[in-house]
């Protein structure tokens, strides 16, 4: 059946959208860009970073674009000096979290949270660094789970479950003891179900997923291909 | 028993159930709900139970649920038959013997009983218990009880919980029978829509919209669920509902289940709440036998059930989606709507999820309609609501009151008020976590959905904490965040990083370690990022308390951040002890008298001195606010710090030891600044600025407009209070630290401001109010009428004032007693009126005590008409108005109201002690900012004024208040001034060190309280010899070893 189409309202410029589709969509197809950083085009949204927040007229209420449906007649500010002011206060909260120190990580220079930090012309945090103690996982052979660079965004438990399949990762702990864990909290090396594909890695956007033998500024990861990848999944019968 | 399937077998169930409500026997209740049994219900019931198996009586003794007064908890009813339900409180094991006594008797003891109940409405039915004990109240006559509307609960308390047949007895599962009989659900859907009926968890959503929502939907599988995973601190109506009247949950929800068509329902109770789901169990079963539940229900071919789901206690299982995700057996973690659970839901199928109380409505909606619903309650909010009203209020429990009714209807009337005497109530915390805090002087503020959400909070499930004086808002406000913070679930970054922020923040404020003025603003922004920004309602209401304490309360957080103060002495880090907390000065007066318990006089001297540069004086009339806060009270009564302190003054300043301490007080002196600082004022705050002034070095010179020093401490307070020779020895010993004394001089008149300015370096204005508040009464113009201030002032200097014989004062303060005292002296009769009750005098009530003593007569709520002169322009009569008491005010006295009672008492001379004010006018001219009283306009903590090197301090700023707080500014304005003048801070310097014993007794002294002997009324109240003589050493030495030392600190772990 094909999809409905319905007008809709971007930043004032009317922009014709399909429904079923989000904000982000209909958005990313009228060539408007809204930052993101937990969304993974082919992965499932998750709505958790609260970066991709719009104002939509009509209501107060901030809603993100990521997981919101358009509807017909729906009027989006992507851009405002709120949003502004509040993506700069997520980032920042995100950078004191844990130890992003970027002078000696693996992601330096290919980093979706510097680039989105430098892109929101963020140069100090104004809240005290929170310089939690987290461990490193090197026990897989082939990978190394930094948490001290996690952004929590899940995107390696979305790529796991929903391409590969394997559902290793998942999330423990809750509020700021949040982790991303392997199976039932076991070494990622100990793990049965890892298939070691990978995916994981490059669907992280930070150091924090990385690839053995990586050094300074030497990880780079290509996010591209699992969208390529979903998208020649969901083509299949 | 088999299912019912037809009318007649349901009508034998139910004449059954009514036969066991009202049994020809005498029938005992117990309330064994978790609050009843937490107080003991079930030894009461034991008790019963063994005591009527023994006499062999014919007593049916059953539990049931919490009737709502908690703090009457255990409670019990007891029937006789052809008699009414009579409600017993607080009842012990003790009581047992003797109410079975009673029974036997066939008459209850009046005295014992709470209340009565005669007929009650279980809105299903109608029960008439029958009549007499014309003496006991009935229930709706009991504060707690007046203006509550039982819709929720108008079972509990009265049914057996675990018995259907009772719950069927009073009209229970016949409007499930109406609606499977009608077999139109759209027509209750319709009905629940015209009754206007809002989800009770919190958001207020319409139910009607709702189910017709899940009606509508098209699916195999539709599931109804009961959210009753109630999680805010202070909360806990659902729990006394499903543990008091569980059957009326099922039949709204079996109502529901048929409606919306759904197929199966699902209770998701908290696992903490056993005795709730013992209950909800167990009714589920009866219901299943019974034939209520199942594949046929009452025989009209519905098929239904219902299951329990034990939550293991994350409050964010309390948000839909999360709750949904704990059902399916994953982590309750939200996600975003929409998809909205109407439309995929558990399982992916529709749901619908309403709250317990939401359910509870069904029935009675039903029953009596959608008019007879929404005739309750405010236009956009129908209905009752429970609360659950607890914190800082004497009566405490589940209130169930229409929607719309003020707050102070509950704080006041149900709740009567605070629950400890003399502090005031000074907010409502509404909502939980979700919610915000509620300043007393919004409390006319009506509870509905709309009203609440305009301030800043929410109704939320109904969580009433109410707070006094002994409350830390920023602690509060930290408490809601530590308590969110540790329940969010992670899962997004505002919520989960955001609200550990916060939280550092806000620990950080109340240990004192951030002191930046800017962190408020920072809290601010964080705070409205998070509400904004968050996934689930959780994280979008966190922020509420944090934001609307520092709304309504940004005092209370800026004294923390600048003065590293908590005035409720709450945030422990802040304080040294209790004592020093409260004291104005922050005198540490566990070292005082840890020094003279061991016996080092001069040490326990300078100890005082360098804390409290008026330490006689202090001894004699400070207001003692340590006193109030001190912990020996929890043993036998208060240390009697001021009398100590006192004693330790004496002993130096009246003895040839004055000489040396003097100098070495002076030792310590810093060395010459060359700055000079004038001060204007020579009394209690002007002479504090000037003795730690001159310590830091600097030449102070003190302007007055009277001869001598000591403002209102020399010309106010009688001799027989405070004896001149002990201020002008006080006053000596700040003029040995080199401070000059500029007398009959007045700043603004006989010196202009402008002056001063060009000769100081910085000027301390500390003015007195001097001037009294005129009284506008009808008589006022009488020879014979005299303000108080002046009228002692003219005593304090022996200047003969014309007074009558007869003396009438008006007012409640120090002034009023001062004045009535001194009338005594002078040989009148003095009689004081006041508009207030006794208890509201602002006076010291060891000085209203002497007062009663020496003879003065006191009148309460009477407020003065009119004063009736003589043919000769002289006093003849005071005529007054009888006041009653009326609602509470701010300082949480009741208002005075006028009535058309008058009183008239025959006088020659009129006091008015109505309080006092100032002379301010000449500080605008030098170009002061004043507000619209007449105070100058200071900064709060660094007492600086508009003008630059002009301070402010005492009286002028805050109106009159009393000696020791005035000091507090003296001494707060000599540091300020200090640290401006000379660029850096050198107060720690001035101020000795003392090595004593740092160790918490092993056993408190057990001496009781010595108190000062005074001089026998009769002789006292002829002459002006100093009314309370000096503790005797060994008296006070024992004193000081009562005190527990409560400003050792222990690290946590150490014994």
């Amino acid at each position: 059946m094909p999809q409905k189409k319905i007008s809709i309202r971007i930043d004032g410029e009317l922009v014709t959208a399909l429904e079923g589709q989000t904000i982000l969509q209909a958005a990313q197809e009228a060539g408007k860009a809204i930052p993101t950083l937990c969304y993974l085009e082919g992965l499932s949204p998750a709505g958790a970073c609260r970066i991709c927040m719009v104002e939509v007229a009509g209501t107060e209420r901030l809603l993100p674009a990521c997981t919101t449906p358009v509807q017909e007649g729906l009027a989006v500010t992507t851009v405002s000096a709120r949003l502004t002011q509040y993506r700069r206060m997520t980032v920042e909260l995100l950078l004191i979290e844990r130890n992003h120190v970027c002078s000696v990580c693996v992601s330096n220079g290919h980093c979706e949270l510097q680039a989105m930090a430098t892109s929101l012309g963020i140069t100090n945090t104004r809240y005290w660094y929170d310089f939690p103690t987290l461990p490193v996982d090197m026990t897989h052979e082939r990978f190394v789970l930094d948490h001290n660079r996690c952004i929590l965004c899940t995107r390696c438990v979305r790529a796991c479950a929903e391409l590969e399949g394997a559902n290793v990762w998942d999330v423990g702990g809750r509020g700021i003891h949040t982790r991303v864990t392997s199976d039932l909290a076991q070494p990622w090396g100990e793990s049965p179900t890892c298939t070691s594909c990978g995916k994981c890695v490059q669907a992280c956007p930070t150091g924090a997923l990385a690839e053995k033998g990586a050094a300074v500024e030497e990880m780079t990861k290509r996010t591209d291909r699992l969208t390529r990848l979903a998208g020649s999944k969901r083509a299949q019968p | 028993m088999s299912p019912i399937l037809d009318i007649a077998a349901f009508n034998s169930v139910r004449e059954a159930g009514l036969a066991k409500l009202v049994p020809t026997a005498p029938r005992v209740a117990i309330g064994m709900g978790t609050c009843g049994r937490g107080n003991g219900a079930d030894g009461v019931f034991n008790a019963f139970a063994s005591g009527i198996e023994r006499s062999g009586m014919d007593v049916r003794l059953v539990g049931v649920g919490c009737l709502g007064a908690c703090y009457q908890e255990p409670l019990i009813n007891v029937r006789l038959p052809g008699g009414p339900l009579l409600v017993l409180n607080q009842v012990k094991i003790n009581d047992v013997p003797r109410i079975l006594h009673d029974l036997h008797r066939g008459t209850i003891s009046p005295e014992s009983i709470y209340c009565k109940v005669e007929a009650w409405d279980h809105i299903t039915g109608h029960i008439s218990y029958g009549r007499g004990y014309p003496d006991v109240p009935n229930w709706d006559e009991v504060a707690f009880f007046k203006g509550q509307k039982k819709i929720v609960l108008r079972n509990c308390g009265f049914i057996n919980p675990e018995d259907i047949e009772e719950y069927i007895g009073v009209g229970g599962y016949q409007a499930l029978y109406k609606v499977l009989i009608e077999g139109r659900p759209d027509m209750v859907i319709e009905q629940i829509k015209a009754a206007k009926l809002r989800g009770r968890g919190g958001a207020g959503f319409l139910t009607g919209n709702k189910w017709d929502f899940l009606a509508k939907a098209k699916s195999e599988q539709k599931y109804i669920i009961c959210n009753a995973d109630e999680g805010d601190p202070g909360a806990y109506m659902n729990r006394n509902e499903i543990e008091g009247d569980p059957h009326a949950l099922l039949e709204g929800m079996i109502i529901g289940g048929y409606v919306m068509g759904a197929t199966e329902g699902i209770i998701y109770v908290r696992a903490e709440y056993p005795l709730a789901v013992h209950h909800i169990q167990r009714a589920i079963d009866q219901a299943s036998e019974y034939g209520l539940l199942g594949d046929n229900i009452l025989g009209r071919g519905f098929k239904f059930n219902i299951r329990v789901v034990e939550g293991a206690g994350a409050f964010v299982c309390g948000e839909e989606t999360a709750l949904i995700a704990s059902l399916e057996n994953r982590a309750g973690r939200p996600r975003p709507r929409p998809p909205y659970p109407a439309q995929k839901g558990l399982w992916g199928q529709p749901t619908s999820i309403n709250n317990v109380e939401t359910w509870y409505n069904i029935v009675p909606i039903v029953t009596k309609g959608a008019t007879w619903f929404s005739d309750t309650g405010s236009a956009k909010s129908s209905g009752t609501k429970v609360f659950s009203l607890v914190g800082k209020v004497h009566s405490t429990g589940l209130v169930e009151m229409p929607l719309g009714t003020p707050l102070k209807t509950f704080i006041y009337d149900i709740g009567e008020g605070g629950s400890t005497p003399g502090r005031a109530i000074k907010a409502v915390q509404t909502g939980g976590p979700s919610g915000g805090c509620i300043p007393q002087e919004m409390f006319d503020t009506p509870v509905d959905y709309e009203s609440l959400q305009q301030i800043g909070s929410i109704m939320g499930s109904g969580g009433m904490v109410v707070m006094d004086d002994d409350n830390c808002m920023v602690d509060v406000a930290r408490f809601f965040i530590e308590f969110t913070h540790s329940e969010s679930c992670g899962k997004c970054v505002p919520c989960r990083v955001g609200l550990n922020k916060l939280l550092r923040i806000l620990n950080g404020i109340t240990r004192g370690t951030v002191g930046m003025r800017d962190r408020l603003e920072a809290m601010e922004e964080l705070g409205r990022m998070i509400r904004d920004c968050s996934l689930c309602g959780l994280g979008q209401s966190a922020p509420n308390p944090v934001l609307t304490a520092m709304r309504h309360f940004r005092d209370e957080f800026e004294e923390h951040l600048r003065a590293h103060r908590c005035r409720a002495g709450v945030c422990q880090d802040l304080a040294l002890s209790p004592c020093e907390n409260s004291c104005p000065l922050r005198m540490n007066i566990p070292r005082f008298l840890q020094l003279y318990k061991e016996r080092r006089h001069d040490d326990a001297f300078l100890s005082v001195i360098f804390d409290n540069p008026l330490p006689a004086s202090t001894g004699r009339v400070c207001q003692h606010p340590c006193e109030n806060r001190c912990r020996r009270t929890s043993i036998d009564a208060p240390v009697n710090m001021r009398e100590v302190h006192r004693r330790i003054a004496d002993e130096i300043l009246f003895t040839d030891r004055f000489d040396d301490l003097a100098a070495r007080v002076a030792a310590r002196k810093l060395d010459a600044s060359g700055r000079k600082v004038a001060i204007a004022g020579a009394g209690p705050t002007g002479l504090t600025a000037a003795f730690y002034l001159a310590l830091l070095g600097h030449d102070v010179t003190v302007f007055d407009e009277k001869s001598e020093a000591g403002g209102m401490l020399r010309f106010a307070i009688p001799e027989y209070r405070l004896p001149r020779a002990v201020v002008r020895r006080e006053v000596e010993l700040i003029e040995r630290l080199g401070v000059k004394f500029v007398f009959d001089t007045r700043i603004g008149f006989d010196i202009p401001l402008n002056d001063l300015a060009d000769r100081f370096d910085s000027v301390f204005i500390s003015i007195g109010t001097w001037k009294e508040s005129w009284l506008y009464l009808p008589g006022t113009e009488l020879k014979g009428v005299y303000p108080a201030l002046p009228f002692l002032e003219s005593s304090a200097k022996k200047e003969a004032v014309r007074l009558g014989r007869r003396v009438a004062i008006i007012g409640g303060g120090n002034a009023a007693i001062d004045a009535a005292r001194t009338a005594m002296r002078a040989g009148a009769e003095a009689i004081v009126v006041y508009r207030r009750d006794r208890k509201d005098m602002p006076a010291i009530e060891e000085e209203t005590v002497a007062a009663e003593e020496e003879g003065v007569r006191f009148m309460f709520w009477s407020a003065p008409h009119r004063i009736i002169g003589d043919a000769e322009g002289g006093v003849k009569a005071l005529e007054m108005v009888k006041t009653r008491p009326g609602e509470y005010d701010k300082s949480g006295r009741r208002r005075p109201i006028m009535t058309d009672e008058i009183q008239r008492i025959e006088c020659d001379t009129v006091v008015l002690g109505v309080g006092e004010t100032f002379d301010t006018d000449f500080c605008r001219a030098s170009g002061l900012a004043l507000q619209e009283g007449g105070t100058i306009v200071v900064d709060r903590f660094s007492l600086e004024t508009s003008r630059a090197s002009f301070y402010a301090g005492g009286d002028v700023i805050t109106g009159a208040s009393n000696v020791s707080n005035a000091m507090d500014f003296g001494k707060r304005a000599a540091k300020n001034i200090d640290e401006r003048l000379m660029g850096e801070s050198r107060w720690e310097a001035i101020f000795p060190t003392f090595v004593y014993a740092h160790k918490v007794p092993d056993e408190p002294n057990h001496a009781a309280r010595h108190v000062s002997p005074a001089l026998a009324p009769k002789t006292r109240a002829k002459t002006q010899d100093e009314v309370v003589v000096g503790m005797e050493p060994e008296a006070a030495w024992e004193e000081a070893g009562r005190c527990m030392r409560c400003d050792i600190k222990v690290p946590a772990g150490v014994s």
